[in-house]
């Protein structure tokens, strides 16, 4: 009964090769042959103040369950994946207002907010009721983005092997058996580092100069118009924060207003006698951190130069009406100016600009609009924008449903064709005159290729400005792109104020494993095992006869008596 | 739970091997050694057959079943037969009944090539999340490959070292030889050609492997039988 007694030696120096193989095959060895892998993105986590919100993990290992699961389960060791399209959004409340324990959750996005994937966002196939979506969504992610939620929070998009698990998922949970480590299923994987903390987020605001013409011998500085735009987002999901509207369609018009006057700007016989300031500021989710520190930056002279400043937000998505918001009151002779303006040209158009008037609480930290931080320096200012009303902080900041596809090219070019006309009249003294000087068909016309292709390129680049590093290719191909359009263009970075706080791992790879139970593991190891002992007596009985092995069991016994 | 199921299928590939060891007379009669030098040279057939295979055979992109290329292989295939002609008349052994001495090679030689052949994927396969019948299945190919390593063991020694034995059996002992050394490439057939799948191919190598065992244990028993 013991096979390993002699010939040791011989034994061992076959074992020695043994080993070493082994070794090496454990080194190099990687465990990753998931049955899928997907890439997901994780829920913004970030602290005000030390206040904790968003995703507070990262690392996610436990069994997937789906919606269907059954009342009363315990999901504490559960990844509920939940499609956008049978959200049940009171289930989700439920879950994140009273804290329940959860292992984590997984959304999964609709093909068409896949921002990479160009093919399917040009299909116009399946959502046919994007509006619902888009509410669906906002809803969500006013939830989720306001809460402290103790467990990794992941979008992915819906592609054919992550629904053809969801399906299998649904008919386990259909059954009544909820996957758990006993009863197998699918197991979902993400090994990420513990999210870090960003070291002072650097915001980057960018500024160009169209100087306008000196009349000799005038010692006065020219007046400046100032059009301003904040580029950054803030979205649920930072890796996903594209924000196509806001304000992708304002750094869109600001570009092309740019480009419009630098063509005009370039004959001096056209060279108006406005300084043209333009400039993309960051921070502006938060309380338009960016646009604050530009203007401090700025000397007196050249603030107290500035005629009026003109802040483009979100303009990519409406109908048949603007908003221009100011805090100055309306019966005030700049205001006034500058929407009478913007209103003839709008009736010219044909759409019509409504007034909103909002005070500036100074004691207040919230700056809804980008124009409060100029108005806080007593500079005539105004936001142009789709929105009627003031948004909330880190609202409507390019979320997760604010992408290329809910965005129309046509409104972005009329808003431009409004702005740009506006301010022309303003600087050739034309107001209340019906002279186009940017109309269709002239050298001047708006570009529709030009504000088409870089409202596509803003579609495919998050611009969460923590995540954004100093030189990051965005920023230099914004800044590059305004150089070609202006002069003297600057670069400043600043370091976000305040109470906000930051964590990295927006990304990560998904594995999706299909795991056996330990019940059948056991079951295994029970049925091998009881193979072994009928091989055994098996062989025992055919070559040695049964004696034998009922002598096998009867030698301890013998022994005992030996001894004793 | 996956180191477990690695476990599971280390004693479904391996477990075979140590009980038939541990309950035949092999144990007794102390053959170890034999074994220890029939998986030495089982090391060397293959890489003989390595190179071998690396000189003559060319790299198919697809998996599909190439007659010609097959047939190489399944020449090839009896550089086994030489290594295990080599085992069993070459090797010397201590006084070890031919009985023994065929069994011995066969369990030597069957392991050799279970190590060889599974003992990495199921080090790299089984310990991963991710469950496949694959290693169980593969596990009980393993069990097949014992089996037949001992009847064609059984039939070289048949072939090779019994000279007296009945001269009306012999070409049924050459046919069965042919059959068991062809195996690796009917499988090959069957998975390739046929477009079968592993359960269904393994299913059939556990049924060949039994018949086969049966076939040569009743050749190997009617030679016994004059001598006795």
């Amino acid at each position: 009964m013991s096979p390993f007694k002699p010939r040791q030696p011989q034994m061992l120096d076959s074992m020695y090769s043994m080993i070493a193989l082994v070794f090496i095959l454990v080194a190099c060895v990687e465990l990753c042959d998931a049955a899928t892998v997907v890439d997901v993105y994780r829920l913004i986590q970030y602290d005000i103040s030390g206040v904790p919100f968003g995703s507070r993990l990262a690392t996610l290992n436990h069994h997937a369950g789906s919606l269907h699961f059954t009342p009363g389960a315990d999901l504490s060791r559960t990844i509920v994946i939940i499609p956008i399209r049978e959200l049940n959004i009171t289930f989700v409340k439920e879950y994140i207002t009273q804290r329940k324990p959860l292992g984590g959750l997984l959304f999964l996005l609709p093909q068409i907010f896949d921002f990479k994937d160009k093919a399917a966002s040009r299909s116009e196939d399946e959502v046919h009721d994007k509006g619902l979506m888009k509410t669906v969504l906002a809803e969500l992610e006013k939830l989720l983005v306001h809460a402290n939620i103790p467990y990794p929070v992941y979008f992915a998009f819906e592609n054919d092997d992550i629904d053809a698990v969801l399906s299998d998922i649904k008919r386990n949970d259909a059954t009544g058996q909820p996957a758990t480590a006993t009863t197998g299923g699918y197991k979902l994987v993400v090994s990420a580092p513990e999210p870090k903390r960003i070291a002072s987020p650097i915001i980057t605001n960018i500024q160009g100069w169209l100087p306008g013409l000196k009349a000799d011998g005038d010692p006065n500085q020219l007046p400046t118009i100032a059009i301003v735009a904040s580029y950054d987002t803030f979205g649920t999901a930072p890796a996903l924060s594209v924000g196509t509207d806001s304000n992708g369609s304002g750094i869109v018009a600001l570009l092309e207003i740019a480009r419009l006057f630098s063509l005009l700007y370039s004959n001096p016989k056209t060279r108006g006698r406005y300084n043209l300031l333009f400039g993309f500021t960051s921070g502006g989710p938060y309380n338009y951190n960016g646009t604050q520190k530009w203007l401090r930056s700025f000397d007196q002279r050249l603030r107290e130069s500035i005629d009026y400043a003109i802040c483009l937000n979100s303009i990519g998505s409406w109908d048949n009406e603007l908003w221009i918001h100011v805090s100055k009151p309306p019966e005030n002779a700049y205001i006034k100016q500058i929407f009478e303006g913007l209103s003839n040209v709008a009736n010219e158009l044909g759409f019509e600009v409504g007034l909103k008037h909002k005070k500036i609480n100074i004691s207040n930290p919230r700056v809804a609009w980008e124009h409060e931080q100029f108005s806080r320096l007593r500079i005539t200012a105004a936001t142009l924008s789709e929105l009627s009303v003031a948004p909330d902080i880190l609202e409507s900041t390019g979320g997760l449903s604010d992408n290329r596809y809910f965005v129309n090219e046509t409104a972005v070019i009329r808003s431009i064709k409004l702005v740009a006309e506006s301010i022309a009249r303003h600087i050739y003294s034309h107001q209340g005159e019906n002279i186009k000087v940017f109309a269709d068909d002239s050298s001047l016309a708006v570009n529709p290729y030009y504000v088409k292709s870089w409202l596509d390129i803003l579609s495919q680049t998050p611009r969460v400005a923590p995540f954004l590093s100093k030189n990051d290719p965005f920023v230099m191909a914004l800044k590059k792109e305004l150089e070609d359009h202006t002069h003297e263009v600057n670069v400043q970075h600043e370091a976000l104020d305040g109470m906000f706080t930051f964590y990295d791992s927006t990304k990560a790879n998904l594995n999706i494993y299909q795991v056996a139970s330990v019940t059948f593991d056991l079951l295994l190891l029970l049925v091998l095992g009881s193979y072994l002992i009928v091989l055994f007596s098996f062989l025992v009985i055919t070559t040695r006869g049964l004696d034998d092995l009922i002598s096998l069991f009867r030698r301890p016994p013998s022994r005992k008596v030996k001894t004793a | 739970m996956t180191l477990f199921h690695f476990f599971n299928c280390v004693i479904l590939t391996f477990g075979p091997h140590a009980v038939y060891y541990s309950a035949t007379p092999l144990s007794e009669y102390d053959t170890l050694g034999t074994s220890v030098k029939a998986a030495l040279v089982y090391l060397g057939t293959a890489i003989v057959k390595l190179v071998c295979l690396a000189t003559f055979l060319k790299v198919s992109e697809n998996d599909s079943f190439d007659p010609y290329q097959e047939l190489l292989k399944a020449l090839i295939g009896f550089v086994d037969v030489a290594g295990l002609y080599f085992a069993l008349t070459q090797l010397t052994h201590r006084n070890i009944s031919q009985n023994h001495k065929f069994q011995a090679v066969g369990l030597g030689w069957a392991f050799a090539d279970s190590v060889l052949h599974r003992l990495a994927p199921l080090w790299v396969g089984a310990r991963g999340l991710e469950f496949t019948w694959d290693y169980i299945l593969q596990g009980l190919e393993a069990n097949a490959n014992l089996v037949l390593s001992i009847s064609l063991a059984a039939l070289g020694s048949l072939m090779w070292l019994r000279k007296n034995k009945p001269k009306t059996l012999i070409p049924i002992i050459y046919a069965c030889a042919i059959i068991v050394a062809t195996m690796p490439s009917i499988t090959s057939y069957l998975r390739r050609g046929l477009g079968w799948h592993f359960p269904k191919v393994v299913g059939f190598e556990l049924f060949t492997s039994l018949v086969m065992a049966f076939i040569s244990w009743q050749l190997f028993s009617a030679c016994q039988r004059p001598s006795s």
